[in-house]
């Protein structure tokens, strides 16, 4: 039998979505002041609308649901869902009232993208956008990659036991500090040191490359963003090959491949654990697949002579598969060169890379690196047991911060997920083959929306059917919460239509 | 249960209200067309077929140039809006789409204005050598070009601030205020009275 929810339920879901909702508003205001120091009315005025619009949603919400009661964990899960999809809603008003999209849905499309540190976009004419626009867009996939619900319980809940419920909705899971309201903190003090850091080493790189000084550190600051975020956006239409650098293609490649790495790993690693990184599950798992499809991917290229030499076809083929297997997006090449230059090889050697994703409690997307090792190393204790003796016992472990043993549920779990992933990203290629894109094209689109990589071979277009943006942003809102937070507020708005 | 319908209500109406096409105007006119042939799409689609060839490309100069030495690198578009941006007025025609163009830093000189936010940079023609996949460049797809004339020069603008935008911000921010007044009330009110009927 479904329960119906009761009144005190809706009004703690009520409660703590309006103080996420309440925290998106906070967060314009950096892009407010960004225009308003560049003079940029028009745009402050649009952030200036949309920041009340947060507010009055948010404190109506907390004003209509008052109540003392604490968050159980399906109220977590449908608050961490449901306030994805509000900030979504509410989020693309700048976007919008900016000019640059075609309807309110390719507005929502590229603020889903940005929180979810996807980086498709349907914006349009981006060469021309404010840097009030532009730092909104970067600063939506840098919050969302450390999670809008970690933004409100740094800043927003006091002290709550639920807190954590709401957390684990948002599709992390580890506790790097006793406190769930510390581990929030943690998160981004890790981040904030990191954006100081990559933003000056950006930023010099820029001046030493040509820039003017504010175009450099302003680039440097949101390439830095979109790189720790493993979200893509880049402040001009072509993406991070405006640089023509080497030194700048390898500064990004260390900030999104170290934004990839679990939240888990770099406290680890903060706090001295240095040997983590050579022996996690996940760095392992990742350095072995993405060496696989950048060798796959460079003998094809080197097959097919696309690339002058050795350096050029290996600079450009580690660069895209990095940033395709840490789900970042960021690109040196044109999206249609996937399908003019790199062909369906090297384009099916992305679509994998980009479906493994990197790690879990991350920024990045995708399967995950600790389930594809989960997995295969439970493939090699199956193929262990059916070789020893029948009287032998054979237990395997992995290691992800300390040494865990490899039980049927990790691993039943953990193929949960990838069942779920694997589902998703053909029904994604079939929806796309249906509208009459090609297979293989539309495989390797949907399967960036859906682990929220970013990159594109063109699929992607403010002129895409609708019915594909909304499968998209589904895929991409799906993707980055791992599906269970999505199913239990489908199954809250069930219970409220058919529960007795 | 009803007062959250009437809140998920009352946040449509206020999104339809502020997201509706009367606080967007459309833009129905036809977006312009590039000027060249082949155009920075047709080079990316069939690159093998331009590779090597010597090509005239024209388009707006964007963002800025950086200078490398006695070269630099500048990116030219040639999309729907290299004559008019859309802060300016002009139609959405799709995403922007251009070359990178590498050229003698003299050359860069002449232009003047380069296109974003507050302008529309200059309409430059370059001529030059096409390469899929440049050696020289770490295999970018880019044009060397020897030659670079300003076609037409672009300028500064201010997109003007709607009087009835500001004045829906004004009437927002109010209501926006006053909410926050009345929850910091009514939170204050439950805090006392829990510690009242603590007391109690």
């Amino acid at each position: 039998m479904i329960i119906r929810p009761r009144r005190e339920d809706h009004l703690v879901i009520g409660k703590y979505t309006g103080k996420v909702i309440v925290g998106v508003g906070l967060l314009m205001a950096v892009p407010l002041l960004t225009s308003v120091a560049f003079g940029e009315w028009d745009t402050a005025v649009d952030f200036l609308i949309s920041m009340a619009v947060c507010f009055i949603f948010g404190y109506g919400a907390q004003l209509l649901s008052r109540t003392e009661s604490d968050l159980a964990w399906s109220h977590g899960l449908v608050v961490a869902a449901g306030s994805w999809i509000w900030a979504t809603a509410i989020g693309a008003l700048p976007h919008f009232l900016s000019g640059h999209e075609s309807s309110y849905l390719d507005a929502m499309f590229d603020v889903m993208s940005g929180y979810t540190t996807t980086g498709l976009y349907m914006l349009q004419d981006l060469d021309h956008i404010s840097y009030g626009l532009n730092m909104w867009r970067h600063l939506l996939t840098y919050a969302g990659g450390q999670g809008i619900v970690v933004i409100a319980l740094t800043f927003l809940f006091k002290g709550t036991a639920g807190a954590y419920k709401v957390y684990v909705g948002e599709g992390k899971d580890e506790r790097l500090l006793p406190n769930v309201i510390q581990t929030a903190r943690a998160i981004w003090l890790v981040s904030l040191v990191y954006l100081g850091v990559g933003t000056i080493a950006l930023s010099i790189t820029g001046l030493a490359l040509g820039q003017n000084p504010v175009r450099a550190v302003l680039d440097g600051l949101w390439v830095f963003m979109g790189g720790w975020s493993t979200g893509g956006f880049a402040p001009q239409s072509f993406n991070t090959a405006w640089f023509h650098s080497i030194s700048y293609e390898l500064i990004t490649a260390v900030i999104f491949i170290a934004g990839s790495f679990n939240f888990a790993l770099h406290w680890a690693v903060w706090t001295g654990e240095r040997k983590e990184i050579r022996r996690n599950v996940e760095t392992v798992s990742f350095a072995i697949t993405l060496t696989l499809t950048v060798l796959l991917a460079t003998f094809w290229l080197a097959k097919s002579g696309v690339y002058p030499d050795a350096m050029a076809l290996f600079r450009k083929s580690f660069y895209q598969l990095a940033s395709g297997h840490t789900t970042t997006g960021f690109a040196t090449i044109y999206s249609r060169a996937f399908v003019t230059q790199w062909g369906t090889v090297g384009m099916l050697a992305t679509t994998v890379a980009m479906g493994i994703g990197a790690s879990a409690c991350s920024t990045a997307g995708g399967i995950k690196g600790i389930r594809v090792g989960i997995i295969t190393r439970s493939f090699v204790a199956d193929v262990r047991r059916m070789v020893a003796p029948e009287s032998a016992v054979v237990r395997e472990k992995y290691h992800h911060i300390r040494a865990n043993w490899l039980d049927d549920g990790v691993v039943k779990s953990a193929m949960a997920i990838t069942v779920a992933y694997v589902s998703m990203y053909l029904l994604s290629a079939l929806l796309g083959a249906l509208y009459g894109y090609p297979l293989v094209e539309s495989l390797f689109e949907g399967v960036s929306a859906g682990s929220n990589t970013g990159l594109s071979c063109g699929v992607t277009s403010p002129f895409m059917p609708a019915v594909m943006k909304v499968a998209y942003i589904v895929f991409m809102w799906l993707g980055r919460l791992e599906f269970m937070s999505v199913f239990a507020l489908l199954g809250y708005g069930i219970s409220i239509v058919r529960g007795r | 249960m009803r007062r959250i319908i009437a809140l998920v209500a009352f946040a449509c109406l206020l999104l339809a209200a502020v997201g509706s096409p009367a606080a967007c105007p459309a833009k129905t006119a036809t977006p312009t067309t590039s000027p060249n042939s082949p155009t920075s799409a047709e080079l990316v689609e069939h690159p093998k077929q331009w590779d090597g060839e010597t090509i005239t490309f024209a388009g707006e100069a964007i963002t800025q140039a950086m200078i490398r030495g006695d070269h630099a690198w500048i990116h030219v578009n040639d999309d729907a809006y290299y004559l008019k941006n859309v802060e300016e007025g002009a139609p959405l025609g799709g995403y922007n789409s251009g070359h990178a163009i590498w050229l003698p830093a003299n050359l860069v000189r002449k232009i003047t204005y380069y296109g974003d936010y507050t302008h529309e940079g200059d309409v430059v023609s370059v001529t030059g050598v096409f390469n899929a996949a440049c050696g020289e460049h770490g295999g970018d797809m880019d044009i060397h070009a020897t030659s670079l004339d300003v076609v037409a020069e672009g300028h500064e603008f201010e997109e003007p601030v709607s009087l009835e935008k500001l004045g829906a911000a004004v009437a927002l921010v109010a209501l926006a205020g006053l909410l926050w007044f009345a929850n910091r009330k009514a939170t204050h009110a439950d805090t006392f009275g829990a510690a009242g009927n603590s007391k109690r």
